[in-house]
């Protein structure tokens, strides 16, 4: 077990992967709380397809180093159009989904422009975990960080906001503000998973956690450890398996796959010990 | 008399400019006091109340709201409980939370309950009778226990002018009379309450003051006079109407 767990991570190469999930991890657990809270799962997804083509232009413009800056920029610009949109009610998920599908096709085409074109596009979708580099993981740490921060510090007014829109203009708030904290939030939290697990399990990444802690509770402030765990723990593990499969049993598997299968996996069967406890009660 | 905690003069309230939801409302209502506005569904009751607040927009006359004109600056200082069922029953909050709520525009940005936040929601809890069920998750609670803890909720912020919608829908004896206890209270305490109902009976016995509409102002003044038979009248088709579900 010790072999399987923990030995891996004596490695630096497995030890920077394992941080960049830790802190991920933490960040998407709270944040997918708020995520689930207030039904935002659309427009992440609106998020992940719009943060690609700054992950690309990034890549072109700068290179590997600019990648994270040039989607970081493209997420914050994505955010505050997302909110726009969604604000206006009525069309927006349509809205949503025409801006968003041409943002991806744009970036796909940007990338096809480039020299050795399938190899960038399977980084970008898929990540990188294992070549992350110690820039990376400081980059990761600072923006999941500053996330974490920002939705933390707004707690109660996004906890108000969630619960009833309404009573909280009533009560003299400007839900504008509260709506821009967290899809900023979210935004960065997908350029980060993206980078991390790749473009296309980052949605999984942010989603999953908040939804398996709303199986596992209905105490409020019970869902942000369980989320944090269930976020946290598939990152361990899914590295510590891919890389048993791959150097011990000459099975090589992709690192942010097997973390997105194992989360996949926790998420199923918290999902049918809920179905057994709710048949039971 | 003292300064009206709230005065309307020829009010028009519209979600879009072209099509008033509600014209023609020129009335005032003293602290400590209470008003029905009595009409029947669709009559622009509840814009009005979401147009005291300033979340509908005032288009054409004047809206005061405690001396002020600009209905952003006194939201903080109305409290405003909602029709009940408007809200996620599946919401993971418990009943005190969502009490505490109504605390947090007076906690301020970055902060968090202090005792006499608490304290505060323990007394408002106590008032509306559900100390008991203050654990309880929010959604589990009936109508009528939900209602009176978005009343609560308002109570908490201490508010000058308490807004309620269609309090009494659905409403068994026991939380009706909770109900009218906390409002005569409230306007012992300098409270000007605005509630809006189909039911005569509670505009007769609680409240001084009456504002009957149907798009437009019907009638305004003190209840014994707005609810004259000429004045039901000229709404009573729509009061009584089997078709709009009451």
């Amino acid at each position: 077990m010790y072999d399987v767990l923990v030995a891996p991570f004596a490695l630096p190469f497995m030890q920077r992967p394992l941080l960049v999930l830790l802190v991920l991890g933490v960040a998407a657990g709270v944040i997918g709380v708020f995520v689930s809270l207030r039904s935002l799962e659309f427009v992440s997804d609106g998020l992940v397809h719009a943060v690609f083509p700054g992950l690309v232009i990034g890549f072109v413009a700068g290179g590997r180093d600019a990648l994270l800056p040039g989607a970081l920029a493209a997420a914050v610009v994505a955010a505050v159009v997302l909110t726009l949109i969604s604000r206006r009610g009525i069309g927006s998920d349509s809205a949503i989904a025409v801006v968003f599908t041409a943002l991806f096709g744009l970036g796909v085409v940007l990338v096809s422009q480039q020299e050795d074109y399938a190899g960038q596009l399977q980084e970008l979708l898929f990540g990188r975990l294992l070549t992350v580099t110690t820039t990376d993981v400081l980059v990761a740490s600072a923006a999941s960080a500053a996330a974490l921060l920002a939705v933390g510090l707004t707690a109660k007014e996004q906890l108000f906001r969630a619960f009833d829109e309404q009573g909280a203009r009533a009560a003299g708030y400007r839900t504008l503000g509260i709506d821009l904290v967290l899809a900023v939030a979210i935004a960065v939290l997908v350029v980060i998973a993206s980078s991390a697990v790749g473009n296309l399990l980052a949605l999984g990444l942010i989603l999953i956690p908040g939804a398996a802690a709303r199986l596992m509770t209905g105490r409020l402030w019970l869902l942000f450890p369980l989320a944090i765990a269930v976020a946290v723990l598939p990152g361990w593990l899914g590295l510590a398996l891919s890389y048993t499969l791959s150097i011990d049993l000459g099975a090589p598997v992709a690192a942010g796959g097997t973390v997105a299968v194992v989360l996949v996996a926790l998420y199923l069967a918290l999902l049918a010990v809920t179905a057994v406890r709710r048949r039971r009660a | 008399m003292a300064s009206p905690a709230l005065s309307l003069a020829d009010a028009t309230f519209a979600y879009r400019r072209a099509t008033p939801a509600v014209h023609g409302l020129t009335a005032e209502l003293p602290p400590g006091a209470a008003l029905a506005l009595i009409g029947p569904n669709g009559a622009g009751k509840s814009t009005l109340l979401k147009g005291i607040l300033g979340l509908v927009p005032l288009t054409g006359g004047a809206l005061t709201v405690l001396g002020s004109t600009d209905a952003a600056s006194t939201r903080p200082s109305i409290g405003y409980v909602p029709q009940s069922g408007s809200l996620d029953p599946d919401f993971p909050v418990s009943a005190r939370q969502v009490v505490m709520m109504g605390r947090y525009r007076r906690m301020g940005w970055f902060r968090w309950a202090s005792p006499a936040d608490r304290r505060a929601v323990d007394a408002a809890l106590e008032t509306v009778g559900l100390t008991r069920l203050a654990r309880a998750p929010f959604g589990r609670l009936s109508g009528g226990q939900q209602q009176r803890i978005l009343l609560a909720r308002a109570l908490v912020s201490e508010p000058r002018i308490l807004l309620l919608d269609e309090p009494f829908n659905g409403l068994d004896a026991t939380n009706r009379k909770a109900l009218l206890a906390t409002i005569d209270r409230l306007k012992s305490d300098g409270v000007a309450v605005v509630v809006s109902t189909h039911d005569l009976e509670l505009a007769r016995t609680s409240c001084e003051y009456s504002l009957l509409l149907h798009g437009e102002q019907i009638a305004f003044g003190p209840t014994p006079e707005v609810l004259s038979l000429d004045n039901l009248e000229r709404v009573n088709a729509e009061l009584v109407d089997p078709h709009d579900g009451h």
